[in-house]
């Protein structure tokens, strides 16, 4: 499950990244493997052609992966970086389910961003994890800023 | 808030078969929706009609580092198209926004704190695809 950061509860020796464009195209990109393909497929509703390039899910014509949205972006830097915070304010709806989906990856947001079909996430306060698994449990703890 | 948009309440460009055809009916709108409906792509048609229009200046994620806020403030006549608006705009400048009676805004993100904004001013992103032409228009999103 992906363990979730917030607001003034950040470890010291983690930095969060706000900019997820720029760090999927100067890093993720790099590292996308077939994995990448039913996350792209479910946000974007698109396909990967090659390393590089998808096909526009609008017209089918050729793009370079940049053209990928922030949200889906943002979902193949939590997965293809689990020790990176990203910040997930400009995921969707759809982006956010394939998230809350993953297995491993780290998050934060000023305010809760919470996929409807959540089981479960790690939640990191004061040095300590917890686990939550309903969806209004972690609406609360998210806005408790104690 | 709903004050009619007093720079464009139309905006129509091209971009090879990319068509942009949105209309609105607030000052200050926002357009939200699902990853990968093309709200991005959106943003780079309307950002290329800027150098034809200069009523229209657009800021994203690339402004994040720049003086955008000053440029917002100092503004006057301008329709100011903002992406990534849940990154570049803090409270301070949507308060600003909210208040502002010079300039029009279209903001492309999903928080609409402190915005003031009611349902009314909340639009997704529709596209169709036509004889290899790609339409975007607006909808109400509730």
């Amino acid at each position: 499950m992906i363990t979730v950061y917030k607001k003034n509860n950040i470890p010291k020796d983690k930095k969060i990244i706000k900019l997820n464009d720029v760090y999927f195209n100067t890093k993720t990109s790099d590292l996308l493997d077939s994995r990448a393909e039913d996350i792209i497929s479910v946000i974007d509703k698109t396909k990967i052609i090659n390393k590089y390039t998808i096909a526009s899910q609008f017209d089918g014509t050729n793009l370079n992966i940049d053209k990928l949205s922030t949200g889906c972006k943002t979902a193949l830097n939590i997965l293809y970086n689990p020790e990176v915070i990203f910040d997930i304010a400009e995921c969707g709806d759809n982006a956010l389910d394939v998230i809350y989906s993953f297995d491993v990856g780290s998050v934060y947001c000023d305010y809760p961003m919470i996929s409807i079909n959540m089981a479960g996430v790690r939640t990191y306060e004061e040095d300590d994890f917890r686990v939550i698994k309903d969806y209004d449990d972690l609406k609360e703890w998210w806005m408790n800023e104690n | 808030m709903k004050i009619k948009p007093i720079i464009l309440d139309t905006i129509q460009t091209k971009h090879t078969n990319y068509y942009v055809d949105i209309k609105v009916d607030s000052n200050v709108i926002l357009i939200t929706g699902d990853s990968g409906e093309g709200k991005s792509a959106v943003f780079s048609f309307l950002q290329e009609l800027s150098t034809e229009d200069n009523r229209i200046k657009c800021f994203n994620y690339i402004d994040y580092n720049k003086r955008y806020k000053n440029s917002i403030k100092t503004s006057k006549g301008k329709l100011f198209v903002i992406d990534n608006a849940d990154i570049l705009l803090d409270d301070n400048i949507r308060k600003y926004i909210a208040t502002d009676t010079q300039n029009q805004y279209i903001l492309i993100g999903r928080n609409p704190t402190g915005l003031f904004l009611t349902q009314d001013n909340i639009y997704e992103l529709v596209s169709s695809y036509n004889n290899g032409k790609v339409i975007f228009t607006l909808k109400k999103a509730f």
